[in-house]
């Protein structure tokens, strides 16, 4: 599993000729991290039911209703539920970084988001590798277009991820430790079209500099 | 209750509760609390199976019994905890099977991690344990903890409102530690010096990979020891764990050998397993006890054979202090920092004075990164509750540094609060010799399981001989044996007196240090740097005194480790004890001894750094010094205003026009930080009020927990010289209308990250909108616009930290 810099300096919003000082920093802050902090993951994978309501996993209890899951798991005969953290150690570096340094703590941060996704990544080759007839469809979280933030909490019960990864999600729908990700990833008979594309798609929309200041990361 | 059957023989536990519901039914994620009152067949007929298969104890449908877990259920703590011990009680009648009250983690993460508070989750677990020796429990099992904090809340919870024996498991990685970061050896002497009475591990990982672990554990305890595992691990895409019973089995037996003597299961595990279990215990024990079916008594080392505190052969030479992540061993010479105590500093004196916890946490992370092993924590001065200031402190401390501390006071309130807010195994400064002093402070010790140092001196004064010192070390010794407290954790200060007044007396102290750990093998610790108090280069006499003292036996110099030449010397020192195996830490001590680099180059062309390059380029030590020579021509505020701001403005409009970035407008306001700390010193050497433009305050509204964002902007807005209240994250909108009232503040920033919680924010700013005078309100973060802003009635939106000083500017005209 690599951290590729790239990320976490554009989450800073660092364009142009990167400062090489600012990169050898961020490369420093990367490795320290990636040495001392691996992400963790649990997934489950449920047969798709189709009913009224919207697309079931079957043995979960959970249903998936709205446009999002309908679009994305059309062609699934299964779906995986997975969720991924960077853990409390992260906070941990995290806070004693702030002590230190906020601008070292603010590259950690965003190493951090870098690192999560990274262990996304890591678990879907892993389920790829699992089922090597079928095929993945992009990966897509609550919050996601019109996909529930109020999935995580069922997500994360269906995962036993407060005892299984150390994660909580809080009454406003908050995960904790910060750097989580939950997800749904189908899996298909079929080859997957990438669907998934634009800010509405983002794990960072929601901090993004570049939305802020109304452009996008790929323009 | 006699806890004999903990030291009798080999006990066997019941398996899983939460797994073999859901074989029977129960949907993943559902509430196997309300199973006590909509099928209390079901879960008979469960404990039945575990009972004939052989367990004699078995636990309660307790696990999420708490407020936290039940809230939304319609059931109250007291009403599961009494229906569900009743129903294990009819399924263990007729035996003499024990029932445990099970206690769970409480599904809310503890600060800092997350925003519990440590006295509220002692409340929610207080009530699950008072309502479970009302309902008969035996025993109270807390388990599958990842967080020792909460572990140490629910043991205190059940010590002190309960009399019923208490077990503590706790589920670690494979990497030896909990997802919070606690370490086996800090787990062990933690919980056994607060009293439980046997320590173990539960869930996390299959009986093969929790051996080695459970190894490390017997080691480092003196207790009974449990042995919970899963069957294995969960398979992925079923949720199905993967060992049979023989497996597990097999697996588990081994540990039997380190010394484990409490054996059950957790997640995947079944009856059959505690039957196969059963069997095999039986058959490699070759004994079967007759007056308990199903009890075995093995032949038990010498571990186990004797209560805790005369048991021979010392399992354990070294003392021992720790925070939850890192155990601090006292197996060789070990670093007290003495920098936080307000004695003789006029900086920190203020810092007290104004509850300024950043900067007393600035002062730890300074002797962290120093090389302190353990830091001395002292904030008493007159006109500070040191009661109500020490636990903040140590809270303080702990959500950044990871080092064991000491607490330094004298007032038993204070120790008794700054101890019960510790996470993990602290130590305390100080006893004397004195006995009302020993009776008053040694069962505080006792307590929370904290080492104590003892100086050499009584009601008669400090003897002037070594003899004298030894002869009120050996009563120390005595009276905290006497309290129950072992050895180890007894430290005794010999107490160095300044030798330009005291000439002969550097000797005696010397010579005190031998006769300690040679006579009474105990730690000894010296406050080293007074041998020099008035002397020129106290340095030279400080190092060459501490040199000498450790050869003599000082393993704990307190000392400020911010003076390289100290720590050179206890480097050295370590060498030439042969400690340092290899020299290897001595050589990466000089390897790593290149200067760090900030995070801006330096502009081409040479010339001489200026204050302006310094905070633009980020570098903080320059900065700090260029400010000091700075002051000798220009006075505090027309530092500020003429050149500091200004520096500022200049990265601002850099970071505005995408030349600087994020890392370095914070490295400048870091450098400006250093600058800013100049200024506050010099105002407090002239006993002159701080410099300030103006107080706001600041907080991360209710439901957002995560709080960076808001944390650079006040970084930023800081050291523009404004004031900062940073109520913190997850704040109720009366918190902030409170500190308004009361404190008469002018302008409020609210940060919300979410889309879920900014309603929150809504809400706070119309509870500020009902002041006769409200102030200016501005918000940010990460999901808010300048439309939510308007719409929810602020005065402004700021997009960043740099938009943040300019709406400071406009309300405080500066």
């Amino acid at each position: 599993m690599e951290l590729n810099i790239e990320e976490p300096l554009r989450y800073l919003g660092v364009r142009g000729g990167p400062d090489p000082a600012l990169r050898t920093e961020m490369s420093a802050i990367a490795d320290k991290l990636t040495k001392a902090v691996t992400p963790r993951y649990v997934y489950r994978v449920f047969p798709v039911g189709r009913t009224a309501e919207g697309i079931a996993l079957t043995g979960s209890g959970l249903t998936l209703t709205g446009e999002m899951a309908r679009t994305m798991l059309a062609d699934c005969s299964q779906a995986v539920l997975l969720a991924c953290t960077l853990g409390a150690g992260f906070e941990a570096l995290l806070r004693a970084e702030q002590a230190r340094s906020m601008a070292r703590a603010a590259m950690l941060d965003a190493c951090g988001s870098a690192w999560v996704e990274a262990g996304c990544d890591q678990a879907e080759g892993e389920i790829a590798a699992r089922f090597p007839g079928l095929y993945l469809t992009d990966r897509f979280s609550p919050g996601y277009g019109d996909l529930p933030l109020a999935l995580q909490r069922d997500i994360c019960a269906i995962l036993d991820a407060p005892r299984q990864l150390g994660v909580q999600v809080t009454d406003s729908f908050l995960m904790n430790p910060s750097k989580s990700v939950t997800a749904v990833i189908g899996l298909s008979e079929r080859p997957q079209p990438a669907r998934i594309r634009g800010c509405g798609f983002c794990n960072l929309r929601e901090n993004c500099q570049y939305r802020k200041e109304g452009k996008n990361c790929g323009s | 209750m006699d806890l004999d059957f903990l030291y009798d023989g080999v006990l066997i536990w019941d398996g899983a509760m939460g797994t073999v519901l859901q074989q029977r039914g129960l949907p993943p994620g559902g509430k196997p609390e309300l199973l006590n009152f909509t099928d209390p067949d079901l879960l008979r007929a469960i404990y039945r199976e575990y009972i004939e298969a052989g367990s004699q104890i078995v636990c309660a449908n307790t696990f999420g019994a708490s407020a936290p877990k039940l809230a939304g259920t319609g059931r109250t703590v007291d009403e599961v905890v009494s229906a569900a011990v009743a129903i294990a009680r009819e399924a263990a009648e007729g035996t003499d099977v024990k029932v445990a009250l099970d206690m769970g983690p409480l599904g809310e993460l503890l600060e800092p991690l997350g925003t519990l508070p440590f006295e509220r989750a002692y409340e929610y677990f207080k009530e699950a344990a008072v309502a479970g020796e009302k309902a008969g429990a035996d025993l109270v099992s807390i388990e599958t903890m990842t967080d020792l904090y909460e572990a140490k809340a629910a043991l205190l919870a059940v010590k002190e409102n309960t009399n019923l024996p208490v077990f503590v498991t706790m589920s670690f990685e494979q990497n030896g530690r909990t997802f919070t970061g606690c370490t086996i050896p800090s787990m062990a002497r933690t919980l056994e010096g607060m009293g439980a009475d046997a320590i173990g591990l539960n869930c996390s990982l299959g009986p093969d990979l929790l051996a080695p672990l459970l190894k490390e554990l017997c080691e480092n305890t003196r207790l009974p020891v449990i042995a919970k595992p899963n069957a294995g691990l969960p398979d992925p895409a079923t949720g199905e764990y993967g060992m049979g019973p023989e497996e597990f089995v097999n697996a588990l037996l081994p540990c039997l050998e380190a010394g484990v003597t409490i054996f059950g299961g957790c997640c995947g595990t079944s009856p059959d397993y505690i039957r196969a279990l059963a069997k095999a215990l039986e058959a490699s024990l070759g004994l079967r006890s007759n007056d308990r079916p199903g009890g075995l008594r093995p032949a038990l080392g010498e571990r186990h054979s004797a209560s805790p505190n005369d048991r021979p052969g010392g399992l354990r030479p070294h003392g021992f202090v720790c925070s939850a992540m890192t155990p601090c061993r006292l197996s060789g010479v070990r670093v007290i920092g003495e920098r936080i105590n307000p004695t003789g500093k006029k900086r920190f004196q203020q810092a007290l004075v104004e509850r300024d916890l950043d900067y007393i946490l600035d002062v730890a992370v300074q002797q962290e990164d120093a090389g302190a092993d353990i830091l001395d924590v002292n904030v008493g001065h007159p006109g500070v509750d040191e009661a109500a200031l020490l636990p903040l402190v140590v809270k303080k401390i702990q959500s950044a540094v990871s080092l064991p501390l000491q607490l330094d006071s004298t007032n038993p309130d204070a120790l008794e609060a700054g101890l019960r807010v510790y996470n993990g195994k602290a130590a305390v400064n100080s006893v004397n010799g004195e006995r009302a002093v020993l009776d008053r402070i040694l069962p505080i010790v006792k307590k929370y399981g904290a080492s104590v140092v003892g100086l050499c001196l009584d009601e008669k004064g400090i003897p002037q001989t070594a003899e004298g010192r030894v002869a009120i070390a050996r009563r120390i010794l005595d009276a905290a044996l006497s309290y129950g407290i072992p050895a180890e954790d007894v430290w005794i200060d010999c107490l160095t007196l300044t030798v330009s007044a005291q000439q002969e007396q550097a000797a005696e102290t010397l010579k005190a240090v031998r006769l300690v750990r040679e006579e009474l093998g105990l730690q000894v610790v010296l406050g080293v740097s007074n041998i020099s108090f008035g002397l020129p280069n106290r340095a030279a006499v400080t190092r060459s005194f501490l040199t000498q003292a450790m050869a003599a036996g000082l393993t704990l110099p307190i000392i400020n480790p911010n003076q390289r030449e100290m720590m050179d010397a206890v480097a050295a020192f370590k060498v030439l004890s042969g400690e340092d195996a290899g020299s290897r830490a001595y050589i990466a001590r000089f390897a790593d001894a290149a200067p760090s680099q900030g995070a801006i180059p330096a502009p081409a062309g040479g010339g001489a750094l200026t204050l302006e390059d310094a905070i633009a380029r980020g570098l903080e030590g320059d900065a700090g010094r260029l400010a000091r020579e700075a002051l000798q021509s220009q006075d505090e505020i027309s530092l500020v205003e003429q050149r500091l701001i200004p520096a500022l403005d200049k990265v601002g409009a850099d970071y505005e026009a995408g030349r600087a970035f994020l890392p370095q407008l914070l490295s400048a306001a870091q450098a400006a930080q250093a600058v800013f700390e100049v200024i506050k010193a010099s105002v407090a050497e002239k006993g002159g009020a701080p410099v300030k433009k103006g107080r706001f305050v600041i907080a991360t509204v209710k439901g957002d927990v995560h709080d960076i964002g808001k944390n650079i902007v006040r970084t930023v807005m800081e050291n523009y010289g404004y004031d900062a209240m940073d109520l913190g994250r997850d704040v109720p909108p009366e918190a902030v209308l409170e500190t308004v009232q009361r404190q008469d503040i002018k302008l409020v920033g609210l940060s919300a990250l979410m889309t879920t919680t900014l309603p929150a924010m809504e809400e706070t700013i119309k509870l500020l909108r009902t002041l006769p005078v409200p102030p200016v309100i501005w918000v940010g973060g990460a999901v808010v616009t300048p439309e939510h802003a308007a719409r929810m009635g602020a005065d402004y939106y700021a997009k960043d930290a740099r938009r943040s000083v300019e709406i400071a500017r406009k309300v405080f005209g500066a």
